[in-house]
């Protein structure tokens, strides 16, 4: 997004403008991070509604100090997250409701949709740090810098997390698949 | 090789494949000694990858991004006009509903006492928001949102009577933003009397918890409360008043409400807890969490 930090600096002066772009370039990735992490597409669709709302009432209290606002954005997600599973335990599915981008040929929608299906399925047999990295690097698209100011971590040990993270994916795909 | 420098050597490959969009075969080609072992991990990235595809519902974007927006204009100083170029369906949806709901008819007054499992439920939702649009004022919303709480407290019981737990923790939700927005209207009212809220004392840049305090400073209220015809405040529940003394008034009565709903509400829903059945239990419970939060919160907000 060019300029973010001026426009953050808008949304804290409360133009309605700047944080309808903000909103806009970050809703999409904010609810497939969470959809990832959750493993169930309709139930995101709250829990990302709340993650404005909450940054909304909170964006006076942002302060730039070298980290990146989008850290900041995905904190408030994870701790959505953290109190969506502590308090339900349990992870449901479906994936009926949700569509998928970039087709629109039924066959190869079906076949992305299973796609997903099964990396969502698989995503459900990692660690919740593992997760936490291959949601943020492949469906949120944030560099491996970023991932590690999200997740207040070393950037080698976001690299060690993608790395054992694609590794145990991987066998829980092949477990997938060959079901 | 050590596992750093693998893990090193695996992103830069990342990096080249899923941003600077170079092939499989010309990454490994990089790494002709690790390509045997890269080659499986690349392929389940580029898997993993797919999940981007991922999109919302195009009625839940729009729902979510208009409910988003009446938030901003809550809590917004600056009045931008072009947020409203920003929705325009469900702006003209809106403006559908509200002629509707002003002329009346049978079937409004129907979807308003709907259940979840109506089919005019989502008429009763449509027209909820209408009529939040339709009150400026920060203490008619609260008032509101005070309403539509217990509306959504009396829909989880029936939901959770039914053993439907996907909608009773569905609707746990909108009861939690409910609250939360309650909350939102009555920090904003309270910045109309005094305008400059001082910062929380954390730490600075902190993220929020999922239900952090708004430190922002809210627009002014200029105008009375309009609410629409079937949720029209009761007697003792008109909080659109303007003035100092008014203002004190509503926000004790206002108090008042929410300390009984809240207890009513509960409840409710420790009856609904006790009764219903056994799949709809843990449900309930984060219910009955919700509600207890919200209200606790909203009645701070307003100490």
């Amino acid at each position: 997004m060019q300029d973010e930090e001026s426009l953050v600096r808008r949304a804290q002066e409360h133009d309605q403008e700047a944080f309808a772009r903000i909103y806009e370039e970050y809703f999409d990735k904010i609810y497939r991070y969470i959809t990832l992490k959750i493993g169930d597409a309709v139930e995101a669709e709250d829990l990302t509604q709340q993650v404005f709302l909450n940054s909304l009432r909170s964006i006076s209290s942002f302060r730039w100090r070298g980290k990146p606002f989008s850290a900041w954005l995905y904190r408030i997600a994870h701790n959505q997250v953290v109190d969506y599973l502590r308090k339900k335990k349990k992870v449901t599915v479906p994936l009926e409701e949700t569509l998928v981008s970039g087709s629109d040929n039924p066959q190869q929608s079906a076949e992305r949709k299973l796609d997903i299906e099964q990396v969502l399925s698989a995503a459900r047999h990692l660690t919740g740090a593992q997760r936490e990295v291959i949601s943020l690097r492949f469906t949120s698209d944030l560099s491996i810098a970023q991932v590690a100011e999200v997740m207040g971590k070393s950037q080698g040990a976001v690299k060690a997390l993608q790395h054992s993270g694609i590794v145990a994916l991987r066998r829980a795909l092949s477990v997938t698949q060959n079901e | 090789m050590n596992n750093k420098e693998f893990d090193n050597i695996l992103n830069e490959c990342l990096e080249r494949l899923l941003v600077e969009g170079e092939s499989l075969e010309q990454c490994l080609a990089r790494y002709p000694e690790q390509a045997a072992e890269l080659k499986p991990l690349l392929e389940t990235a580029l898997a993993a990858r797919e999940a981007s595809a991922i999109q919302p519902r195009p009625d839940f974007r729009a729902r979510a991004r208009y409910e988003f927006n009446s938030a901003l204009k809550e809590t917004a100083a600056v009045r931008s006009r072009t947020s409203w170029g920003w929705f325009p369906r469900w702006a003209t949806v809106a403006a559908v509903v509200l002629v509707l709901v002003l002329a009346g008819g049978g079937t409004f007054a129907a979807a308003d006492s709907s259940m979840p499992d109506s089919p005019l439920y989502s008429v009763k939702l449509a027209t909820e928001q209408v009529r939040l649009t339709l009150t400026p004022s920060q203490m008619g919303k609260a008032g509101l949102y005070a309403q539509l709480a217990d509306r959504r407290v009396a829909e989880i019981a029936y939901m959770a009577n039914k053993g439907d737990t996907r909608q009773v923790e569905l609707i746990t939700q909108r009861l939690d933003r409910h609250l939360a927005l309650l909350t939102v209207a009555v920090l904003a009212q309270r910045g109309d009397e005094a305008p400059v809220l001082m910062a929380p004392p954390e730490e600075a840049g902190a993220p929020p918890e999922t239900t952090p305090p708004a430190t922002y400073e809210p627009p002014p209220s200029t105008t009375e409360a309009l609410p629409g015809p079937e949720l029209a405040p009761q007697p003792g529940k008109d909080w659109g008043g303007s003035g100092d003394s008014a203002r004190n008034v509503n926000q004790a009565q206002l108090r008042d409400t929410l300390l009984s709903d809240a207890a009513r509400n509960q409840s409710v829903l420790q009856q609904a807890l006790d009764e219903g059945p056994e799949s709809t239990r843990e449900a309930l419970r984060r219910a009955l969490a919700v509600s207890e939060d919200g209200y606790e919160e909203a009645l701070e907000a307003l100490e």
